[in-house]
């Protein structure tokens, strides 16, 4: 494939909104720093007639750069991820392939509060 | 002038703020930020008489006897939101149906008259958020007796 979709897409666009953010794999003391772009959406589920409102954090990181720091897939759930003043659990993930293929990609990290509120 | 039905779900909205560790009470709010978790919604109930087949020649002003189903959300938002819901459900309906405010002056239940409290069941829903959400429904049937020359 002629074009590079991590030279032309994923590097500009992470360069201009990629933000740093800190990954501890579960169990483990290492830590690894990426760059990964803040998806928290706002999010609510109906309750009954009651619609509650709250969001649904998440963060796209690019799959080459988790590689290149040692973090395999199986690494992913229960990471802590670290960025933007919060600290969230990596609840589930979902790949998100290019059309370079799936490794040259994105994965979107589905997060929880890392120290949940009591309310 | 005396309307059963408001002060049913007055009592009720009552009840439920009174569950320990309830952040908000309201009545009828459909729009809960999370802010508010954990949080009890009283919803005004549907109303049933048996009146459509009642063929007699009774005046219309007569009592009737009316069943209320009003429902209960309790919504919580937690890592352990499961069991915080079973605990403010059994909360809930320990209060509703010992209450003796509603069961011997509103509802007028046993020996204090015709009317009846009845725990019907619940239905649960739980999603993801910031953190686990987590919801339960509950419903009951408030059986009491209609006067329409006291409304």
């Amino acid at each position: 494939m002629a074009v590079d979709y991590s030279a032309l897409l994923y590097d500009p666009v992470y360069g201009e909104l990629g933000v740093p953010a800190m990954f501890v794999a579960a169990g483990t003391a290492g830590e690894a720093t990426i760059t990964v772009i803040d998806d928290t959406r706002p999010k609510s589920l109906m309750a009954g007639s009651a619609e509650v409102r709250s969001v649904g954090p998440g963060a796209f990181a690019r799959i080459p750069e988790l590689i290149e720091n040692g973090i395999a897939r199986a690494d992913y759930v229960d990471a802590t991820l670290s960025f933007n003043g919060r600290s969230w659990i990596v609840r589930s993930y979902e790949l998100r392939g290019s059309p370079n293929g799936e490794d040259l990609g994105e994965v979107r990290f589905l997060l929880k509060e890392a120290a949940s509120t009591d309310g | 002038m005396v309307d059963v039905r408001e002060d049913i779900l007055a009592r009720l909205l009552e009840v439920v703020a009174s569950i320990p560790n309830l952040r908000s009470a309201q009545r009828n709010n459909v729009d809960i930020p999370e802010d508010q978790l954990p949080a009890g919604i009283v919803f005004d109930g549907d109303e049933e008489t048996a009146d459509a087949s009642d063929a007699t020649m009774r005046p219309p002003n007569r009592p009737t006897l009316v069943t209320m189903t009003p429902e209960i959300v309790i919504a919580q938002q937690s890592d352990e939101a499961g069991s915080d819901i079973t605990t403010l459900r059994r909360e809930l309906i320990k209060r509703v149906l010992t209450d003796t405010e509603l069961n011997e002056q509103i509802v007028k239940t046993g020996r204090h008259g015709n009317g009846a409290i009845r725990y019907l069941g619940c239905q649960t829903d739980v999603g993801w958020m910031r953190s686990l959400h987590g919801a339960l429904r509950a419903q009951f049937a408030f059986k009491y007796t209609l006067k329409p020359d006291e409304l």
